[in-house]
């Protein structure tokens, strides 16, 4: 067996480096100004302070996860409950309408969100939710049609209930896959959460549009830094999760 | 005791098994054999209701087996199919214990049983017990199936083609030790399986299945000796039926005692088989051979005429 002590400190160490850049770049961030300077040396305001950096990134934090949360459990719920004998019936539909979800922009999915929903978090979770459902749909479809017929059979032919096969045999095999779906669609989601600025959720898009309305490069980079240490910090955490031995 | 009373089963509009009436008595090793899609495997799955039949009834000791839970019933079925099954994820031994950690026997119970079935089929604990399937040979893999499926020492024993995707010399192997398997602990087996040889080797009893029906059954050497129809002969090999039957007979049951006679120039093995002698008389062109016991020590003597059954003299 592996000795897990050293060996799962070290990998876990890329995250949580890139995480201590992140949060060390959001409480410095004000003091940089003769750096953002450099960028733009003619603007009055270099850096953005119409709100905290940590608050701009709790915000970002917590849209991504209320979506990412939903979209795993409804994606994942959807892919088990259409691979069961008694949904089978509906595979074909959930995939297709998982793919339709990827197609759709999510710039179009807020502008329809925004009528139906008014402005503010609540279509910027909506679009995030749905733009991040086929990475987990397809991923878990694929990963549990991908298991061998035969566990399934031998599984059922030992005497297992539907629910053991599910949750001791098709769950853990299709784990990997599942899991990498969900760190596609959870990185995706952390670079389009940055548009929920343009409805008024208030995120780490905000100084990246803010930016971009007032031709103020330094805000972009801020933003853009700031989303790109997220997405860093969050890929590497998944890929620490997916090398980590699964019973 | 199984017992199948004009079981059908439909697929779409397409019929797999067709009103088939069978018996099969404790204890007894039976082999339905036939070509793929004749409904063999599907009668095998009817009886621990992998698949649910459609018409007529199985018994199981006397009882329907849809009066019992399905998944307590396939508890007490031992199960094994070509693929063996074996969860990837799990290591040998846990998959061993697979049935009986679902009847929550007590753990300590569990691994003396793991232990036991792993000495039983020649999988030492020391090496196999934390492998994981991928890490073992085909023949090996299928041993642990076996293994897993006599767990929860379960009176039926349900074959499916299990040693199909095995090479012939692992395959011999395998059903050599189903025989002395079945001679110890006295299971009913059902073995599916399209291998005629197999099933010559295997079976207590034959059932012959073709389109879903059964074309005969009997003993192996009733079979060969008389074949119901074109069918059951073309499938027991046509011409070849001689070596197949003596393929089914032991030196020692034709040889004459050994008598105060020279020695043969070659010797064959009491318990190998008539074809063997054959071959070994074709071989060295003698039309006599000494008899050995497992000592090698003469017992007995054969000639070409005594191995034809031509015991007159």
């Amino acid at each position: 067996m592996k000795q897990p002590g050293r060996l799962s400190l070290n990998t876990w160490l890329v995250p949580l480096g890139w995480l201590g850049l992140l949060l060390v770049l959001a409480a410095t961030m004000p003091y940089l100004e003769s750096l953002f300077r450099v960028i733009e040396p003619d603007m009055r305001e270099v850096i953005y302070r119409r709100a905290g950096f940590f608050t701009l990134l709790a915000q970002h934090v917590m849209v991504v996860a209320i979506a990412s949360l939903l979209a795993v459990i409804l994606g994942v719920g959807a892919a088990i409950a259409v691979t069961r004998p008694a949904g089978r019936d509906f595979l074909p539909l959930v995939s297709q309408l998982a793919s339709i979800g990827q197609t759709f922009p999510p710039v179009a999915v807020l502008a329809l969100a925004v009528p139906a929903l008014g402005f503010g978090t609540l279509p910027i979770i909506v679009a995030l939710l749905l733009y991040g459902l086929l990475p987990i749909v397809r991923n878990t479809l694929a990963a549990i049609d991908d298991i061998d017929p035969g566990l399934r059979e031998s599984a059922l032919g030992m005497g297992m209930t539907a629910g053991q096969v599910l949750r001791q045999v098709e769950l853990p095999l299709a784990a990997p896959v599942i899991l990498a779906g969900i760190r596609t669609s959870v990185t995706i989601n952390i670079a389009t959460a940055a548009l929920g600025a343009t409805i008024g959720a208030s995120n780490l898009g905000d100084p990246i549009i803010a930016g971009i309305v007032n031709s103020n490069t330094a805000y972009i980079v801020q933003g853009a830094l700031l989303i790109g240490l997220l997405a860093l910090t969050v890929d590497s955490a998944f890929e620490r999760l997916a090398s980590a031995p699964s019973t | 005791m199984i017992e199948l009373f004009g079981v059908s089963k439909h697929f779409a509009n397409e019929t797999a098994v067709d009103g088939i009436s069978l018996q099969i008595k404790r204890g007894e090793l039976c082999v339905l054999v036939g070509t793929s899609g004749c409904g063999k495997s599907t009668t095998l799955r009817m009886i621990n209701r992998l698949i649910e039949h459609d018409a007529g009834e199985i018994h199981l000791d006397g009882q329907p087996v849809r009066s019992f839970n399905e998944v307590a019933l396939r508890r007490r079925i031992g199960y094994v199919i070509q693929s063996t099954g074996l969860f990837p994820h799990w290591t040998v031994a846990r998959n061993i214990g697979l049935v009986p950690r679902l009847l929550k026997w007590p753990k300590a119970q569990i691994s003396e049983r793991v232990e036991a079935l792993m000495q039983l089929l020649g999988l030492p604990l020391a090496e196999f017990a934390d492998k994981y399937p991928h890490q073992l040979s085909g023949g090996q893999a299928q041993r642990v199936g076996v293994a897993r499926a006599l767990a929860a020492d379960p009176d039926i024993l349900l074959m499916d083609e299990p040693f199909a995707a095995l090479d012939p010399l692992t395959r011999q192997g395998l059903q050599r030790e189903m025989i002395e398997l079945h001679a110890r602990l006295n299971k009913t087996i059902v073995f599916v399986t399209h291998d005629m040889d197999e099933a010559l080797t295997l079976a207590d009893r034959l059932v012959v299945m073709d389109q879903g029906r059964i074309v005969q059954q009997g003993t192996p050497v009733e079979l060969l000796r008389e074949p119901a129809t074109p069918f059951v002969e073309s499938l027991l090999g046509g011409l070849d039926r001689g070596l197949k039957e003596a393929a089914l007979i032991q030196v020692k049951e034709r040889m004459l005692p050994f008598g105060p006679r020279l020695l043969a120039s070659e010797r064959i093995a009491e318990t190998a088989p008539l074809s063997q002698a054959l071959s070994v008389m074709l071989w060295h062109q003698v039309e006599r051979l000494t008899v050995v016991d497992a000592e090698d020590i003469p017992v007995g003597e054969l000639s070409l005429r005594r191995l034809l059954g031509v015991t007159a003299a």
